[in-house]
């Protein structure tokens, strides 16, 4: 196990180094000026310009940009921010928390309740309950998520008035808030959005775990199961559950990003101060050293997911552990 | 027009016995983009940035009601108490001996001259050097007066240097190397000289400031501001809806009915200083050296222009209010002609005459007028936004009806730049915002900068009469006669469409008294602003 583990790892570090190289320098190709936006619309004058594209290399040839790129990052230096002057490393650790919130507890809610939904369904497939919660899984997710939003923001934020309709806090605040006050706060502006992000995805692993649970719901093993007298909860639990995990596993690896990728919508809608608007912002300004940085983000979250499933993989069938 | 230029009135109500007990009030702001670097001179150019910094430092001098922006008298004392002329190319502004940054120290004229050492540098890339190249000195006489010199004379001196040049704190920065300031300790925290203090800066949710009660013109009526980063447009107006904010500036024609529905908000209409336009090119996209062979002609372009039902594209777009001008003139120069913006309406019959006569038919019936075997096919490049794109489609079919035909090339915001300087279009979807001096259209409609690469007069339009007038009109004592004439010279020889000059529509929560709201700097009266303390909410208290 721990010399696969090095060989994947191995694997995975490769992978991720190709994929940046790959990442920067597409992104020196994007179309557009990267001075643009520093400039404003009142231009500048030629010496300006000339001290400005000395001072961001934008002149420079591609292959000296992205040799010295990957020579600062082996030094931990992401550069700076075109558009915000301060370090890419401090513009992403600001937006880090709120994606990750958001992102870990939206995979949370999927691959909790809509796993239990997913297996709960394929045990009783006739039953109106469990067709109505397919119905509704799909509903939601047919619906754009910012659909979904605005109308959780009416119900909820306007016309109700029991949530705010946006942010990740209150302004109005106090700095020295207790530790109960903010989490109270921090909780009442993340029931919307994290709302809105379940009613959009939590059909995909509901699904899954369904299809994958009724391959074997009717398996020999649980036949014999139920005929050994097993209770109900243990051949859902036992010979149903973990037999059908491997598919879903594969979604749990390939929706791991989506931790710092955020969500563009869902943050814009919710004025979600996270990576997913970031990023957005940094593109559509040609901010060139911030989209990168948060693009080698999602290089390494693609990276780790990929490896947390293989592990998984292993932990939950036996068959890849002995190969 | 006169109307709407006299909203950024006061608003104020009269306040009752019981009314006028005063709550120290909060106001949240909800804005589109975040306030990242809310400081001048090294500061970056967005809105967001320039309206929080207008809260924490002021000018040498700020526009009056008028908007006037020629004359030594035409602006307010702000940090200058006064100034006076020592000849035609240099003025003294004396220093307010009251102003204090808001560490305690006094303003002083070496603040002055070391924003204007900062501004010159060009490792700093201070947008608007180019506005400042007039002034050629800017010297410290004693600690309270400042000796600014010019290369040349003109009515607009006194707005040139009082309104642009913004003190900064050289006793905090002068050790601090220019290209270093925007990340040093005081960008993180700004000390300014305004009625409000930086708190904080929460990255990505808001920016809050205090009142200085100490301000040298008096105690700010609001005790705290908050500029709350909120990017999407719904969310904007469900926050203002909701009451989680009080103010939100620029409501988009589609939320109008909904917001003034709501009773405890009022909707107050300013002039904007916004313009509209499609731009000719006047060079051959082909080859950028040549004239353009078809919009070269003046027919040509009064045609294109007819065609178009511009009060029907601007009405789609824009609020209540928009207006259509011939001419380079958003609503804020609604005062060179007094009877308010004046447009030609569509005329198809007349586009079709214009159109024939200077050769251009439909010989083969394929229903696009031709030449000499050339199709009359316009390249339209337009930037992908909400305004600019519905322009360009719209366009494109009344074009169609008159036999043009137009292939639209809309491009997303960073690539446009660049596509627009190089050349290589006919008609350009532009929009810009408005300078209050109308001096201004030098930068983009004279023969000086239509030659110049890099300026903002990408369409390379020049006219010698129109440079003249303008030239005249810089200088003239009958302001209105003479940039009317410049105007006039500007709606006779289409140099572009002018489209739609708007309004700004803001959304104030009523509980505010005494709201008065800027054409340019709407923000920067908010320190006069005061809360009904009858209707104060617990925030405010």
């Amino acid at each position: 196990m721990n010399r696969w583990l090095l060989r994947r790892g191995a694997d995975a570090c490769v992978t991720a180094l190709l994929a940046a190289v790959a990442l920067v320098v597409l992104v020196h190709l994007m179309p557009g000026d990267p001075l643009t936006a520093l400039v404003g619309e009142n231009g500048a004058t030629p010496e300006q310009l000339a001290a400005l594209t000395a001072r961001w290399g934008t002149d420079r040839p591609l292959l000296t940009k992205v040799v010295e790129y990957f020579a600062a990052l082996f030094h931990g230096d992401l550069g700076y921010s075109m558009t915000r002057g301060i370090p890419v490393t401090t513009v992403l650790r600001e937006r880090l928390g709120p994606t990750l919130l958001l992102g870990s507890l939206t995979l949370l809610v999927d691959f909790t309740i809509g796993l239990a939904l997913g297996l709960w369904t394929a045990l009783r497939p006739e039953s109106w309950r469990a067709r109505a919660v397919s119905a509704l899984s799909i509903l939601g997710y047919a619906i754009p998520s910012f659909v979904a939003g605005m109308l959780l923001v009416w119900l909820f934020g306007i016309k109700l008035r029991w949530l705010p309709v946006a942010g990740y806090s209150d302004v109005l605040l106090p700095m020295d808030a207790d530790a109960g006050t903010v989490l109270l706060d921090r909780i009442k502006h993340l029931i919307l959005p994290l709302a809105a992000m379940v009613i959009a995805t939590i059909a995909v692993p509901l699904r899954q775990q369904r299809a994958a649970a009724l391959a074997v719901v009717n398996a020999p093993w649980v036949r014999a199961a139920r005929a050994r007298g097993v209770s109900p909860a243990a051949v859902a639990w036992r010979h149903c559950w973990r037999p059908a995990l491997t598919p879903v596993v594969t979604l749990f690896g390939l929706w791991l990003p989506m931790l710092v990728a955020g969500a563009v919508f869902i943050e814009g809608l919710f004025s979600w101060p996270g990576l997913g608007s970031l990023i957005a912002e940094a593109t559509s300004a040609r901010d060139v050293p911030l989209v990168v940085g948060a693009g080698l983000l999602l290089v390494i979250a693609v990276q780790l997911g990929s490896l947390v499933a293989d592990v998984l993989y292993r932990v939950v069938d036996p068959v890849q552990r002995e190969s | 027009m006169r109307r709407t230029l006299l909203c950024l009135l006061l608003t104020a109500a009269p306040l009752t016995a019981q009314q006028n007990r005063s709550v120290p009030g909060t106001l949240v702001m909800g804005v589109g983009q975040e306030a990242t670097k809310p400081y001048p001179v090294v500061g970056s150019s967005s809105t967001a940035d320039a309206d929080v910094a207008d809260q924490m430092f002021l000018r040498l001098a700020s526009l009056g009601a008028s908007l006037r922006t020629t004359g030594d008298d035409a602006l307010k004392p702000e940090l200058a108490r006064a100034w006076h002329r020592l000849d035609s190319l240099t003025i003294i502004f004396e220093l307010d001996p009251r102003a204090r940054w808001h560490d305690g120290k006094p303003v002083v004229a070496s603040d002055v001259v070391y924003a204007w050492k900062l501004m010159s540098n060009p490792v700093v890339a201070f947008n608007g050097l180019a506005t400042l190249e007039p002034i050629a000195a800017v010297e410290a006489v004693t600690p309270q007066r400042v000796r600014v010199r010019f290369r040349r004379a003109f009515p607009e001196q006194v707005y040139l240097a009082g309104f642009n040049l913004l003190p900064m704190p050289a006793h905090l920065l002068e050790r601090v190397p220019a290209e270093s300031i925007s990340t040093s300790a005081w960008a993180r925290e700004p000390i300014g000289n305004g009625p409000y203090r930086f708190v904080r800066r929460v990255p990505g949710e808001f920016t809050e400031l205090q009142a200085n009660p100490s301000f040298f013109l008096g105690k700010p009526g609001i005790a705290r501001l908050i500029f709350r980063f909120v990017a999407d447009g719904t969310a904007r107006k469900n926050l203002l809806i909701s009451g989680e904010t009080d103010v939100l500036e620029s409501v988009p024609l589609p939320a109008v009915g909904e917001v003034k529905a709501q009773p405890q908000i009022r909707l107050v209409t300013v002039a904007s200083n916004i313009l509209s336009y499609a731009l000719f090119n006047s060079r051959n996209p082909a080859d950028t050296a040549q004239p353009n062979p078809i919009l070269g002609d003046v027919r040509v372009r009064e045609a294109l222009t007819l065609a178009l039902d511009r009060k029907t594209m601007a009405t789609s777009v824009f609020v209540p209010g928009v207006e259509v001008p011939d001419a380079a003139q958003s609503q804020l120069w609604g005062w060179i002609t007094p009877g308010g913006l004046r447009a030609a309406p569509q005329n198809v019959a007349r586009a079709k005459a214009l159109l024939s006569a200077a050769g251009w038919r439909d010989s083969d019936g394929d229903g696009i007028l031709d030449r000499n075997g050339q199709p009359l096919r316009l390249s339209v490049l337009l930037p992908n936004s909400p305004t600019r794109r519905p322009f360009g489609v719209q366009a494109q079919q009344m074009w169609r009806a008159v036999g043009v035909q137009a292939d639209l090339e809309i491009v997303e915001r960073p690539e446009y730049e660049p596509r627009r300087k190089s050349g290589k279009w006919d008609v350009d979807f532009a929009g810009v915002s408005q300078d209050p001096a109308p001096s201004s259209l030098v930068q983009s409609w004279s023969c000086a900068t239509a030659s110049t690469a890099g300026t903002s007069n990408v369409g390379h339009w020049c006219d010698p009469t129109f440079d003249r007038l303008l030239q005249a009109a810089s200088t003239s004592r009958k302001p209105v006669a003479a940039w009317g004439a410049v105007i006039g010279r500007m709606s006779q020889w289409h140099p572009a469409i002018f489209i739609a000059a708007p309004v700004n529509l803001v959304a104030v929560q009523q509980r505010f008294t005494n709201v008065t709201i800027w054409p340019t700097k709407s923000w920067r009266s908010l320190w006069l602003w005061r809360v009904n303390p009858a209707m104060a909410l617990p925030r405010d208290r």
